[in-house]
């Protein structure tokens, strides 16, 4: 399903160049729930955002779902990154003014579905996440589990093939933060190749693969 | 997606609402000021042309220019061509004209017992009410018989009724009229009724005597300052002036000068000053139209600035360039069509209270109603474009760590 190789990526710090991925390769499979783990600076969010399609890399190869991002346009990568891909952040970044079903309906009216089928799955998704009571909320009357619920409720809204997860647990208090992976751990049995970036080893333990960066490049694969 | 656009944007500029009148009020402003000046200077200019029109558009005027003089002469002016006779011989030989009244007026101090009053003296002939419909209502105007015997009488205006005879009857009266030293007596025969002060200058503040009176008592000369004459119907009025000219040219020498001109030539000059000045005040409103725009510019850059994090979030769940793109110009637009709106509503209620004011009818064009507000939309427009464009091409991951 996804199959990077060689990937690089340089910023351009003001003056210095920051290289921070060094030539990273792998594969997962579909159905698969990998955490990618390592210190601040390692690189694992760059390669989150690269996966995500929300940048692109330097030099290298990435195809997902057997197609070549790195030749995609932008609007190609607005169009997988609304229907193939489901973000969850660590700062949740709902949209404040908007209520929990509006935020849920966001990337539907970017896809074009008509208001009704997006109320109707908007309302389902967000049953299954368990705020069925809380739809006409705002993001800043819930809770910060409730919020990270809505947004995975959100990530799932076009049905992606892969949810990326970017420390989802790191605003949440340790027990909401287990229900939280627990739900993860739920979309993945349910068929939904899941990719989380941690530097938490109890959360990476939910994954049965692990991938370790240092300095921007693999340090370990290790299939638990 | 245009509908949910257009709720995405009502809803952020409804999330900032002070901001958002505030960015709205260079247009509103703007809109207004062009409204009003074009209303205003409609309504006056239509209370001008009915001022004039209510003179007579078949009304040609006479008056001697000024001749040089031609080798080493003193330069004079036409006058000592102006005698009564000129008149009826116009009268007689132009067969649009219908008639020909003499004017020659001169300013000086009219004295009834302890009061008295600065004022124009008109000397004139009876059709002089004719031709401006202008008439007394109290006593009467004099006569052909006041005119051929130059006899002493005068009509007063309502202002000088009103200041040398604020508690008796003025009708049979005599009043003094002192000019150059000299002092004359009339007596007073009628009271010319109240006429609202209009182009012509102020009627009520004058008074008329006989032509041949004033040319014997005040003027002491052969000569009238001009003539009036009236062309048989508007149509004609053309007509009736090259007669005119044909008939001057025939009658005096060729140094002699003199200017001649029709209503509708006054009309015409008038209705292009005006013009020209609405113009010009149009221009200015325009200026604060576009001060305006750049507020909205202003504005909208801020909000981009501050919705950077709001925006990276959209394009991580999908929202490609232009979907961006037209968010923010359509808050623009909004902003501006809504300032517009509001702008019209109070132009409109300015145009009608100073309307009201001024005392001319109140004149509010479809025309630069809709020219006003395509001008406010394509404001918005210009000034949004930038900072949507801003917005769109903002990369994702840059805009979502923006803090």
């Amino acid at each position: 399903m996804i199959n990077i190789k060689d990937i690089e990526k340089t910023y351009q710090n003001g003056k210095i160049e920051v290289q921070a991925l060094k030539g990273v390769s792998f594969e997962i499979e579909e159905g698969e729930m990998v955490s990618i783990m390592g210190p601040s600076g390692s690189g694992k969010s760059t390669l989150m955002n690269i996966l995500g399609c929300l940048d692109t890399a330097t030099s290298g190869y990435y195809s997902l779902n057997d197609q070549d991002i790195s030749q995609a346009s932008e609007k190609e990568l607005a169009y997988i990154r609304n229907k193939e891909v489901g973000f969850v952040f660590q700062q949740f970044n709902l949209l404040g003014r908007k209520t929990v079903l509006s935020n849920v309906e966001v990337p539907l009216i970017y896809s074009g579905a008509k208001k009704k089928e997006r109320i109707k799955r908007a309302e389902d998704l967000l049953v299954k996440v368990g705020l069925g009571h809380r739809m006409k909320h705002y993001p800043n009357e819930i809770s910060g589990g409730q919020k990270q619920r809505v947004a995975i409720a959100r990530a799932l809204a076009n049905n992606p093939s892969l949810v990326l997860a970017d420390e989802p647990t790191g605003n949440l208090d340790t027990n909401t933060g287990e229900e939280i992976m627990d739900l993860f751990q739920q979309l993945n049995d349910q068929g939904h190749t899941i990719i989380l970036v941690t530097h938490e080893h109890n959360i990476a333990a939910y994954a049965e693969r692990t991938i370790e960066l240092i300095d921007g490049l693999i340090q370990r694969d290790v299939v638990a | 997606m245009i509908f949910e656009t257009f709720k995405i944007a009502i809803q952020s500029l409804f999330a900032n609402k002070l901001r958002t009148l505030l960015s709205m009020l260079g247009i509103i402003i703007g809109v207004a000021a062009v409204i009003a000046v074009v209303s205003i200077a409609s309504g006056s200019q239509a209370q001008i042309t009915s001022q004039i029109s209510d003179l007579g558009s078949n009304l040609i005027n006479i008056s001697p220019g000024i001749s040089s003089g031609a080798g080493g002469q003193i330069s004079r002016t036409s006058a000592d061509i102006f005698t009564l006779d000129l008149g009826k011989h116009i009268e007689k030989n132009s067969p649009n004209v219908k008639r020909v009244v003499p004017t020659s007026s001169a300013s000086g101090l009219l004295i009834k017992a302890n009061n008295n009053y600065r004022a124009t003296i008109v000397g004139t002939e009876a059709d002089y009410q004719v031709i401006n419909k202008y008439y007394p209502v109290k006593g009467m105007f004099f006569s052909q018989y006041d005119v051929d015997n130059s006899t002493g009488v005068i009509v007063l205006g309502t202002d000088l009724v009103e200041e040398l005879f604020p508690d008796s009857e003025p009708l049979g009266q005599s009043v003094k009229f002192n000019i150059n030293n000299s002092t004359q007596v009339f007596r007073v025969i009628g009271v010319m009724e109240d006429k609202a002060r209009g182009l012509i200058g102020d009627l009520n503040s004058q008074a008329y005597i006989p032509i041949t009176t004033f040319m014997n008592k005040v003027s002491n000369s052969n000569y009238v300052s001009n003539f009036v004459a009236q062309a048989v119907s508007s149509e004609n009025a053309e007509m009736a002036l090259y007669e005119i000219e044909y008939l001057l040219d025939g009658y005096i020498s060729e140094d002699d000068e003199y200017n001649i001109f029709s209503q509708d030539q006054l009309l015409d000059t008038i209705n292009s000053v005006t013009n020209t000045l609405k113009l010009m005040l149009i221009g200015i409103a325009g200026i604060s139209l576009l001060v305006g725009g750049i507020g909205i510019m202003n504005i909208m850059l801020v909000s981009v600035t501050e919705r950077t994090r709001e925006i990276g979030i959209r394009k991580a769940l999908g929202a490609k360039k232009s979907n961006i793109l037209f968010q923010f110009i359509m808050e623009a637009l909004v902003l501006s069509s809504v300032g517009g709106i509001i702008g019209i509503f109070l132009g409109g209620l300015a145009s009608y209270s100073i309307s009201q004011i001024g005392g001319w009818p109140f004149v509010m064009s479809t025309l630069i109603v809709l020219i006003a507000f395509t001008f406010s939309l394509f404001v918005g427009m210009f000034f949004g474009i930038y900072p949507a464009y801003r917005a769109s091409k903002l990369n994702p991951v840059d805009a979502l760590s923006y803090e």
